[in-house]
């Protein structure tokens, strides 16, 4: 009964061995196969100066149509407000500012003016927010809590 | 004259070297200037944060305030936690009763819609505030004046 059962066994050991390789190879050839060039995944930093209302850095850059992977972090200690980080489109961030006045802070992500939002953040976490970089220009952000956005902005630089 | 003149300068000098002995070995003698210099911003920054809101008639936002400003209180406790029990006692006076002035503007925005009403009482609470800070040396205490952090300037331009 056992020596029956061996050969079978090694068998499928070399064919699972086969198939195990022969998916990434699959999956690799597929990908050149498409011709299309990947696009450029760029990772951006970016966290509060402690409790203070302010980014640091408060600029960023990074080209247009890239994927960019931000990571927001709030760097506070003592003080239980919390931040996000908001991206909109130049010239919109005083209105989106005064419209969230009454909400917390929180907008839509539909709203035809925001680009970019990570979620809101305590003291000491972590939030990430992915979005491909728009058009070249100079783009404002902001933390949208109710009186923060007037400190707490920068410019992001989406470079051609 | 030119005697009794010189004495005068003499006195002025020694003077204002006296007094910059006393307050020198203050700075010298804080356990954690840079942490009691943190909280004190805190605290400015949180009054502002007031006034802002009142300013815009976000009464809504007001306790919130509050309850930040309590924790910039906090902050300035656990700074000065391993100085002189007798500086300590001083201090904690002085920032009761500006916690106790912020409760108040924080409690009537539950009831008052008068934004001059508010700020008038807020103006109160800055003064025990600025009680608060002249316990301090003057090279730890924010400036008023100075225009808080951020890019506020560029909001216009993009």
């Amino acid at each position: 009964m056992r020596s029956h059962l061996l050969p079978r066994a090694r068998l499928s050991r070399r064919r699972l061995l086969l198939g195990s390789m022969a998916v990434p190879l699959t999956l690799l050839g597929c990908r050149r196969k498409g011709g299309t060039p990947e696009q450029q995944v760029v990772d951006l930093f970016i966290e509060s100066d402690g409790d203070f209302l302010a980014f640091r850095p408060d600029t960023l850059t990074c080209p247009s149509g890239a994927l960019v992977r931000l990571t927001f972090h709030h760097g506070g200690k003592f003080l239980s407000a919390r931040h996000n980080w908001l991206l909109v489109y130049p010239g919109q961030m005083e209105a989106v500012d005064k419209d969230v006045e009454h909400t917390e802070g929180i907008i839509s992500k539909d709203d035809s003016r925001v680009i970019a939002a990570t979620p809101m953040c305590d003291k000491g976490g972590t939030v990430i927010a992915q979005f491909t970089a728009p058009a070249p220009g100079n783009y404002p952000f902001f933390c949208s809590t109710p009186g923060h956005g007037e400190c707490m902005n920068g410019i992001l630089h989406v470079t051609a | 004259m030119n005697m009794r003149c010189s004495t005068r300068i003499v006195a002025v000098l020694a003077s204002i070297g006296f007094a910059l002995m006393l307050a020198a070995p203050v700075v010298a003698q804080l356990k954690s200037p840079d942490d009691v210099k943190t909280a004190l911003r805190l605290l400015v920054q949180v009054s502002n944060d007031f006034k802002r809101q009142i300013t815009a008639k976000n009464f809504a936002r007001v306790p919130h305030e509050y309850m930040e400003y309590t924790e910039a209180a906090d902050a300035l406790r656990s700074a000065i936690k391993n100085e002189p029990a007798d500086f300590k006692a001083k201090v904690e006076t002085r920032l009761k009763a500006a916690v106790a002035a912020a409760q108040k503007v924080s409690d009537m925005s539950a009831k008052e819609a008068d934004a001059d009403k508010l700020m008038a009482e807020h103006t109160k609470a800055v003064t025990a505030m600025n009680a608060v800070f002249d316990l301090f040396p003057a090279a730890l205490r924010p400036d008023p004046n100075t225009p808080p952090p951020g890019r506020g300037g560029r909001r216009g331009s993009v």
